[in-house]
């Protein structure tokens, strides 16, 4: 059974301070969708709102055409792994995995072979008698996942179910979530807020700033088109440069930017949003060049990223990073130009503040 | 967050408080009637058996010793103690894990057999003095206090900053003094307090300790009790319920009430 | 300085130095001296418990004892834990309060506690005042110096020893845990008797045993409260030790407290042990 999850004006508060204003999202079916985002920015309160430990102050939840919003936690059915798993410390590995469907009135030879069978698909297989207090990290983040899955929830969802895990392991443990989660096709929420692991595991990814979403888009769209400056910032758009036009001559547009200087920016490579607007690149998106068009910086500190050389550089618009071929090492103190690179730049227009 | 109490179980714990409160607020209007036996609710109000305390020797001298008691076996505990538990923070390796247990046969070991032990062995086989015995089985009856609380502290006290410090050029004895005591101040604050209180309201220690002309406060009130049925033993009661007032602001004070749940 | 510097090994004893011969010269002597002197009789090492175990009266008082601290524990251990779980989920400052409440009785010595149930359970006493004056009984009870009067005054001054305990043994349970639970389905009863009942379960029985021994072995509650005619262990020791002047067998009642603790304390804290695989 695969259902969608909808939702539809959401606002909530913790006592008076409001932390969620009017979210909607809606998850297809079979989809993977995360929540990206810092601590605070109210990634983890959705999730809590979904699961039922929070209740909205308006606004509905939908799963399917279940309405969830007033219904009790444990009358939800919904699998969900915790960042602290969360694994009852009394119970043995096979009794934390079959507890859901005890829960659900089921006897205990068939509960038990369910489960047995869950912590085999999960690898376990030969530490169903094992307590949590037993298991390495990843081991634990194995059951906790069997004992969301084996309740057959028509929604999963993962609460930063990686951050307790080292690196290695978390790459290996996204790639299982994924690949469980597909076979399955259960509609699944996860948060988290690391970057790389949502982009590589979500269908399409909510990043979320201040209780609302900024964009929700494909992992590919987020990367290359921010919609916002926020969502560029994030993705690493290290470089903003806020700048205004000043004249349009034949096919060019002429902007200026803070300290004075002018960028005349090419109708058929750019298409600027507005009178102001920014002009976001990460530093691959800016080379370091001797033609005369482009931003005129001074170099200053040079360091070595494997794949290429960034500079520090000093431009009237302020401090820039730029990336220059591993071919030709530049000395600092020399006078460049750095030229944006169309297909890794964005004209994003002004925030309103 | 969706699971209210229920209001039979909140009704069950008000009940509970009450039975814990109820006896103290009666302990404090018996010492305020005036009439000469112990009655409830007083039938008129008057401040004499308070008076009565300090002028009834016994129990001006019971309270200054009592006091001196509590102080003075609490501190030669501290002495004794903090080196004990920052040995056993400090260097898990070199010393024998049931050490850490040695320090708590105090609590472990029935008190009344442990004063009666203490009578019989150290106060007449050695013949110490009264005062001197005292000393010691309150310094004794708290040691566990003292190393177990102060030794909380030291094992979340991270002993890279004390080896910092000594490879900064401070001498190690130095080092203990100003880096290791200053970051383990709460565990000592509430060490001291817990044997203080501990050390104030022994009966069972010193009841064998006791001789003539040295008492305690609670054996002390115990004696009274048994000749004389008056609300003295009231009023004294109030005067050592203002003594843990205190020690509560100071616990509240320097470490939070949420220190007496862990 | 010289030798201290060169050794971590001899710093670490001469630390502890103090504090090893306080515990060996004041209690472990005194107290091996209290158990040897009961295997001391002409008749042969074990006379005394003997004589103990066949007197009617010594048994009496071993049981009376036996039977006062359990039913003390086990009132204790259900009062505390109905409170302890409804301050767990107080909030903020009423908790704090209610914490004080607790802590108060706590600081407040056995003696003062004891004695305002004299206050109350006495011949003049409140409760039979109050008891007149609703007219359901015409005499005055003699509820002092019994069993019940007691038991009353134990499981008052255990009472806020075992609520403290659970309260921090409720409150180190995860919200996390609660909330697995609901999220797999367990309504709130459910939840409560398969994860957070047996989660508290060893602070269950630390607190036990802190009440049981406490109340085996006390001395000042079953003098003011008992006296003579309910006597049990902690003060028939003391009646042997200081008005018979009978050390053997003081020291005899001595060794079975230092026994029934010691085996109680063993045995509970293995109990708690296999429950709780945390540990493990």
């Amino acid at each position: 059974m695969t259902v969608s999850l909808s939702l539809d004006a959401i606002t909530a508060h913790y006592g008076t301070t409001k932390v969620l204003e009017d979210l909607s999202l809606h998850v297809g079916e079979g989809e993977l969708v995360s929540l990206l985002g810092a601590s605070g920015c109210g990634k983890t309160t959705t999730l809590r709102l979904v699961a039922g430990f929070l209740e909205p102050t308006a606004g509905t939840i939908m799963l399917g055409d279940r309405d969830l919003t007033r219904l009790p936690a444990h009358s939800r059915d919904i699998g969900l792994v915790f960042q602290t798993y969360a694994l009852f410390p009394h119970l043995s590995v096979r009794d934390n995995v079959a507890f859901g469907l005890k829960q659900r009135g089921m006897g205990t030879a068939e509960r038990h072979k369910r489960a047995d069978d869950m912590i085999e698909r999960v690898g376990l297989g030969h530490l169903a008698d094992r307590y949590p207090a037993n298991l390495s990290g990843g081991q634990r983040q194995r059951v906790a996942l069997a004992r969301a899955l084996v309740i057959e929830p028509p929604l999963l969802m993962f609460d930063e179910p990686l951050s307790n895990l080292d690196a290695k392991l978390r790459v290996d443990m996204r790639v299982e979530i994924r690949r469980l989660q597909q076979a399955n096709g259960t509609t699944a929420l996860y948060v988290t807020h690391d970057q790389e692991e949502a982009f590589s595991i979500s269908d399409r990814v909510a990043i979320m700033n201040a209780g609302r979403i900024m964009q929700l888009d494909t992992p590919e769209v987020l990367y290359s088109r921010p919609a916002n400056a926020f969502v560029a910032d994030f993705v690493g758009f290290e470089n903003m440069i806020p700048m205004r036009v000043i004249s349009e001559a034949g096919d060019a547009v002429r902007a200026e930017m803070e300290g004075g200087a002018t960028l005349d920016f090419p109708k058929d490579k750019f298409t600027v949003p507005a009178q102001d607007f920014v002009l976001a690149t990460r530093p691959e998106g800016l080379e370091v060049s001797t033609t005369d068009w482009g931003i005129p910086a001074t170099l200053g500190l040079r360091t070595y990223l494997g794949r290429a050389y960034q500079y520090q550089c000093m431009t009237p618009a302020g401090e820039l990073k730029a990336n220059g071929p591993l071919t030709n090492p530049l000395e600092p103190g020399l006078h460049v130009n750095l030229v944006p690179q169309p297909e890794q730049c964005c004209l994003l227009p002004a925030e309103t503040a | 967050m969706n699971t209210r109490t229920h209001p039979l179980l909140v009704a069950f714990a008000v009940l509970t408080f009450l039975f814990l409160v109820g006896p103290l607020v009666i302990i404090i209007g018996t010492s305020l009637s005036d009439t000469a036996f112990l009655t409830f609710p007083p039938e008129g109000l008057t401040l004499h058996w308070y008076q009565n305390i300090f002028e009834i020797s016994a129990f001006r001298r019971t309270i200054m010793t009592s006091f001196a008691l509590a102080v003075g076996g609490t501190a030669i505990s501290m002495m004794i103690g903090v080196p004990a538990a920052y040995a056993l923070a400090r260097y898990r390796v070199e010393l024998p894990k049931f050490l850490g247990n040695v320090y708590v046969l105090p609590i472990l070991i029935p008190e009344i057999v442990l004063g009666f032990s203490l009578m019989k062995s150290v106060a007449i086989g050695a013949g110490l003095p009264i005062m001197t015995s005292l000393l010691l089985g309150h310094a004794l009856l708290v040691l566990p206090y003292c190393v177990r609380v102060v030794g909380a502290s030291l094992n979340a006290f991270d002993f890279s900053i004390e080896d910092a410090a000594v490879s900064l050029g401070c001498p190690r004895w130095k080092a203990f003094f100003t880096i290791v005591l200053p970051n383990v101040k709460a565990g000592i604050i509430a060490g001291f307090i817990l044997a203080f209180i501990t050390s104030l309201n022994d009966v069972s220690v010193s009841i064998f300790l006791t001789g003539p002309g040295v008492s305690t406060l609670p054996i002390q009130l115990l004696a009274h009790m048994e000749q004389f049925f008056d609300p003295t033993i009231a009023s004294v009661s109030v005067l050592l319920m203002f003594v843990t007032v205190g020690v509560m602001a100071i616990v509240e004070r320097t470490l939070g009430l949420t220190f007496l749940t862990k | 300085m010289v030798p201290f510097r060169s050794s971590p090994r001899l710093r670490a004893w001469a630390l502890s130095a103090p504090a090893i011969l306080l515990v060996t010269c004041f209690l472990l002597l005194p107290v091996f001296s209290t158990l040897a002197t009961t295997f001391g009789d002409p008749e042969g090492p074990f006379a005394t418990y003997a004589a103990y175990f066949d007197s009617r009266l010594r048994m009496r008082v071993l049981w009376r004892t036996m039977e006062v601290a359990v039913i003390t524990t086990v009132i204790s251990v259900i009062i505390g834990f109905l409170t302890a779980w409804v301050v767990a989920k107080t909030p903020g400052r009423l908790k704090s309060l209610l914490i004080i409440a607790a802590v108060f009785p706590l600081l407040t010595g056995v003696v003062v506690r004891s004695f305002a149930w004299l206050i109350i359970l006495g011949k003049n006493g409140i409760l039979n005042d109050f008891l007149l004056w609703i007219g359901v009984i015409t005499e005055p009870l003699s509820m002092l110096y019994t069993e019940g009067s007691v038991i009353v005054a134990m499981v008052y001054l255990f009472v806020p020893l075992m609520i403290l305990t659970l309260v921090g043994v409720l409150e180190g349970i995860p919200q996390d845990m609660t909330d697995a639970a609901a999220s797999l389905g367990a309504k709130p009863a459910a939840a409560f008797r398969e994860v957070v009942l047996p989660m508290a379960v060893p602070g269950l029985i630390v607190g036990s045993v802190l009440v049981f021994t406490g109340s085996f072995t006390s001395y000042a509650t079953p003098q003011l409260l008992g006296g003579e005619r309910q006597m049990m262990m902690g003060t028939f020791l003391y009646q042997n030790a200081m008005v018979r002047f009978d050390w053997v067998a003081a020291s005899t009642v001595a060794a079975i407290m230092v026994v029934v603790t010691l085996t109680t304390v063993l045995l509970m804290s293995r109990v708690a042990r296999k429950l709780n695989p945390v540990a493990g």
